[in-house]
């Protein structure tokens, strides 16, 4: 479904120069699993999301979902994944309804499908009670369910996770992940990307950890504690990122 | 482009802003509000001055002249005979003395200073008696008057009379007011003496005005009517236009950035391109909406007070100040929807460019004031619409619109395609220009950093790339641009054709070649590559580069009769060129080669071919990055008929450029194209009686002014070179080039359909 392949995105910054934010990263992610990117803030989670979305373009390497390549085919990879992140909001002065009509006429979903969707949707995210609902008059937990919604309206295989729990209350974070279950149920590709380990341990199929732009280690979380010998992921990605961080400061302490 | 995402976009971003109140007060409370308000204001103001007395003193009411008189029997008034009713309601007089210690200006200044009155008038002692005395004395001197007839009699006569004075503060309204009441009143009072002088001299009035211009009015009334308002409201109209397409602009692009909902959409399947379409298209809505809006409620309001101060003044209807005509109000809506377009979409990419609405706000005072000089180029008076202003985006309109209002519908005609197409030109630029704010990230996601010259300079040596960047070109084709026109307001025409040859050399040396030479080697990792002095692909571009400047000759000198018959050089053009041309006629031809030919190529190619096309090439379109660079050639050539000229040579040049991948083919078209102009021209028909084969070719000029002009090409000549050069621009296409990775980029994404390993070196 999707295969990222040496991935990498620096930019230009004056006071710092050159930011590599993403210093080539391979995965692949398949249907009817969840594929967890943890990490810490400024791991590079959104800089990687957001080349899946189309919505950054790398600075090298290569990224497919379903066959349809980011850089060349943005157009085509838009209409194969849905993408929740913090940063996508909802508009203030639509309701729930008419923002997931609108989003689902855009994917170009036929009159009958578009109506047949948004009921399978509302339904299925218990929104049928907010329908008429402002933007601006939701709360947190209700603009995520209808950025949900905006995102799996057109049914497609892919779905992305950025954060998406970030700001939420218990119940409602909990809601959502039950959510994302259903979707890999329903046999979706979904990637999601956390900094939270307890969302990790109990939604992912397989994790990678990131830090500093690079994938520190991959795979189940079994295969995860194997390596590692740390059976708490905790733990384990605490003894990762030190290591890493140690590694680092020993490169930068080496005489020039 | 999906149509339907546009309309989809469009209704969305429609609906979004007719929901948001602030909007809705702008474009539909505001205007209807606003002029209302503002009319009633004035009407108030003028009432209130038309109503409000002045108070006004006079001294020494006693010395007046019995006849006739100024005031009547009370002295509260003026008479009857010289101020009408309505007027002397407006006059409260006071009739009172001097005091005896006090000078009258020290008095006069107290009283209105004071603000007890608003203007004095002092009537010096002996006025009346004076006067009697010196109308007796002309009806004696009458006799001598009529011999010297030069007026010195007069005034000396006028000298002897005691003048009366009049105190006013002009920096008063209210005593400049009064000081113009009574002069009215005193200007009758004067032609009454004058009746009456002339009464007792048996001379009939009619005598003072033995004629009267007639004026014949050739305009009727409804053309001097629109005369007005099409200077008048297009203005208005237009600066509506611009404020109503740019608060929906920043609300729509900054404001979404800020609320985070761009993202949004930019992962939903709608193109960058159908986005800014849509967008724009609600942008031009409530720009039209809000001008119309203004536009009615203006008129309405303006025909209100119009003839409510008709009413008020009692005057007969004022033809020129009537409402304007119907067919006014059509054409400006007509004209208004391509202004709308361009204003629409510069707000647009301005407003894109904003990180959030409140940075957006700051925009709009630049783009309005640099549009402005566009909007109030019209109403010069000398301003008329010609092939010349018609090319100017939004003048061009309104100079067309002005026509069109004032009736003149097919001189109106005759511009209305240059209109059109530069005004849809200026909105097609603006449109990319958003849709290329749209596909930068560095745009969409900027972050607020601190800006610092020392680190930015730092970055610019650090970071560099192998070939400039787009900002770096367009910087480098400015800063030509200036050193240019600098320069040539330095320089002054030489006198010989040596000075002109050493003038010609530094110029091109130090102000074409250099700079881009310096920052090719400053700004870029390779300068070798951004001059493109690398070999070219093939060596044989190089000799079909100059057959192909030779074919092409009689093709430029045919367009360049075109040019000229369009726009004809000014006399002042003509009068400047002229000691050149005596010059050069004196200059040995391998020297003029060297200055005119041999120079430019090198130095010139290197700026435009060189360093500005190997950073536009970063565009991703090779014939945009052609385009520009010649645009940028053409301008730098100064004098208008050149620049057109060589803006389309500039696009041969640069077509050469990409195709061959290196400088020296564009080089050697450029020589050879300004060596044969330069030989050609010195080619004589005495030429052709030496070389008869050449009558094929070439054929005597049109002669001008008695002089031996020179040759010109014969069609067949036109023919054969035509057909030559189109068969090496064909060759030259078959021909592989190096792409920029922008534009095989760029090629792949219209494509859309070939999955590519896409790796950039930063």
């Amino acid at each position: 479904m999707i295969h990222v392949r040496n991935l990498s995105k620096s930019y230009e910054d004056l006071r710092r120069g050159p930011i590599v934010a993403l210093a080539g990263i391979t995965f692949d992610a398949v249907a009817g699993q969840i594929f967890g990117l943890l990490g810490p803030n400024g791991a590079g989670k959104t800089t990687a999301l957001r080349i899946l979305s189309t919505v950054l373009r790398p600075t090298g390497g290569s990224a497919t979902i379903n066959g349809y390549d980011v850089v060349t085919q943005p157009a085509q990879v838009r209409h194969q994944i849905g993408f929740v992140s913090m940063n996508t909001a909802v508009y203030d002065r639509m309701t729930a309804w008419e923002l997931v009509e609108y989003f689902g006429r855009l994917y170009a979903l036929t009159e009958e499908k578009l109506r047949e969707r948004m009921e399978t949707v509302f339904t299925q995210l218990k929104m049928n009670d907010m329908r008429d609902v402002l933007g601006a008059k939701m709360s947190t937990g209700m603009k995520q369910k209808v950025s949900i919604a905006r995102a799996m309206v057109h049914d497609p295989p892919v779905l992305i996770f950025d954060e998406a729990t970030s700001g939420l209350d218990v119940l409602v974070a909990r809601a959502l992940l039950e959510t994302v279950a259903r979707l890999r149920d329903d046999g979706k590709c979904v990637v999601f990307s956390t900094h939270i380990m307890r969302e990790a341990e109990r939604l992912c199929d397989r994790i990678a950890i990131v830090h500093r732009g690079r994938i520190l280690s991959e795979g189940t979380l079994t295969e995860l504690r194997e390596r590692s010998g740390e059976h708490d992921l905790e733990e384990l990605f605490f003894s990762q990122i030190s290591a890493e961080e140690n590694r680092h400061r020993s490169v930068d302490s080496l005489p020039a | 482009m999906s149509w339907i995402n546009v309309k989809l976009i469009f209704l969305r971003e429609l609906r979004d802003q007719l929901r948001d109140r602030r909007t809705l007060f702008t474009i539909a409370v505001l205007p209807l509000l606003l002029y209302p308000l503002l009319g009633m204001t004035f009407l108030q103001i003028t009432q209130f001055l038309r109503e409000h007395p002045t108070r006004v003193l006079i001294l020494n009411a006693d010395a007046l002249p019995a006849e006739p008189p100024l005031l009547d029997k009370q002295q509260k008034r003026f008479h009857v005979a010289i101020c009408y009713e309505a007027e002397g309601k407006l006059l409260q007089l006071t009739v009172g003395e001097l005091p005896e210690k006090e000078s009258v200006e020290e008095f006069a200044r107290r009283k209105v200073e004071g603000g007890e009155f608003d203007t004095v008038v002092y009537v010096p002692a002996g006025f009346a008696e004076h006067l009697t005395e010196f109308r007796q004395r002309v009806q004696r001197d009458d006799a001598a008057l009529e011999t010297t007839a030069d007026g010195t009699r007069v005034e000396s006569l006028e000298s002897e009379v005691p003048q009366p004075e009049i105190y006013v503060n002009t920096a008063s309204d209210k005593s400049r007011i009064a000081f113009e009441r009574i002069d009215r009143i005193v200007d009758r009072w004067r032609e009454k003496m004058v009746e009456e002088h002339l009464r007792q001299n048996n001379v009939s009035i009619a005598a003072t005005r033995p004629f009267k211009m007639q004026v014949k009015e050739l305009a009727p009334e409804g053309q001097r009517r629109a005369v007005l308002w099409s200077k008048i409201l297009p203005f208005v109209v237009l600066v509506w236009a611009l404020t109503g397409a740019f608060y929906p602009a920043v609300d729509l692009c900054a404001g979404e950035k800020e609320r985070g909902t761009l993202e949004t959409l930019l992962t939903s399947p709608a193109q960058r391109i159908e986005i800014v379409t849509g967008k724009l298209m609600t942008v031009m809505t409530f720009s039209m909406a809000t001008s119309l809006l203004n536009l009615v409620s203006m008129g309405m309001t303006g025909t209100f007070i119009l003839t409510r101060i008709t009413s008020l003044q009692g005057m007969p209807d004022p033809g020129e100040l009537g409402p304007p005509p119907l067919s006014a109000f059509f054409w400006l809506t007509l004209a208004l929807i391509p202004c709308s377009a361009l204003f629409s979409a510069l707000s647009l990419a301005i407003a894109t460019f904003a990180r959030s609405s409140k940075e957006g706000q700051y925009y709009l005072m630049p783009l309005l004031l640099g549009s402005l000089p566009l909007m109030l180029l019209p109403m010069l008076p000398s301003a008329q619409l010609d092939l010349g202003t018609s090319l100017i985006p939004i003048t061009g309109v309104l100079l067309l619109l002005r026509t069109l209002i004032e009736g003149q519908v097919w001189e109106a005609a005759k511009f209305a395609l240059p209109v059109i197409v530069v005004q849809a030109a200026g909105v097609w630029l603006a449109v990319r220009w958003a849709v290329h704010q749209f596909n930068d990230e560095s745009v969409l996601f900027r972050e607020s950093e601190r800006f610092d010259v020392r680190l930015w300079f730092v970055h610019l040596l650090r970071d560099r790339r192998d070939t400039p960047s787009i900002a770096e070109a367009v910087l480098c084709g400015v800063l030509l641009l200036m050193i240019r026109f600098f320069g040539s307001m330095v320089a002054t025409m030489p006198e010989t054709w040596q000075g002109f040859v050493s003038l010609s050399l530094i110029t091109q040396i130090a102000f074409f070649a250099t700079p881009p030479c310096l920052m090719a080697i400053m700004l870029t990792r390779k300068p070798l590559l951004t001059l493109s002095l690398g070999r070219p692909s093939f060596w044989m571009t190089i000799p079909a580069a100059g057959l192909l400047a030779l074919a092409l000759q009689p093709l430029t000198r045919l367009l360049q009769t075109v040019v000229v018959q369009l726009y004809p050089y000014s006399e002042a053009t003509l009068e400047s060129l002229a000691p050149l041309e005596m010059i050069l006629r004196d200059a040995p031809l391998g020297w003029t080669l060297l200055a005119m030919a041999v120079a430019p190529a090198i130095c010139e190619e290197l700026a435009f071919r060189g360093f500005i096309l190997s950073g536009l090439r970063r565009l991703g379109h090779k014939w945009g990055a052609i385009a520009l660079t010649a645009v940028f050639f053409g301008i730098a050539h100064g004098i208008l008929q050149q620049s057109i000229l060589a803006t389309i040579t500039g696009l041969v040049l640069g077509y050469i450029c990409v195709k061959t991948s290196s400088i020296w083919p564009a080089m050697t078209y450029h020589l050879v194209h300004n060596a044969t102009a330069i030989s050609a021209a010195r080619l004589t028909p005495a030429t052709l009686e030496h070389y008869p084969f050449l009558r094929y070719l070439l054929q005597p000029g049109e002669v001008v002014g008695g002089e031996v002009a020179v040759l010109d090409f014969t069609w067949l000549a036109v023919g054969i070179g035509t057909a030559l050069a189109l068969g090496i621009i064909l060759w030259l296409k078959s021909l592989p080039y190096r792409v920029f990775e922008e534009e095989r980029l760029q090629e792949a994404i219209d494509r859309q359909d070939h999955p590519m390993e896409y790796v950039s070196s930063l």
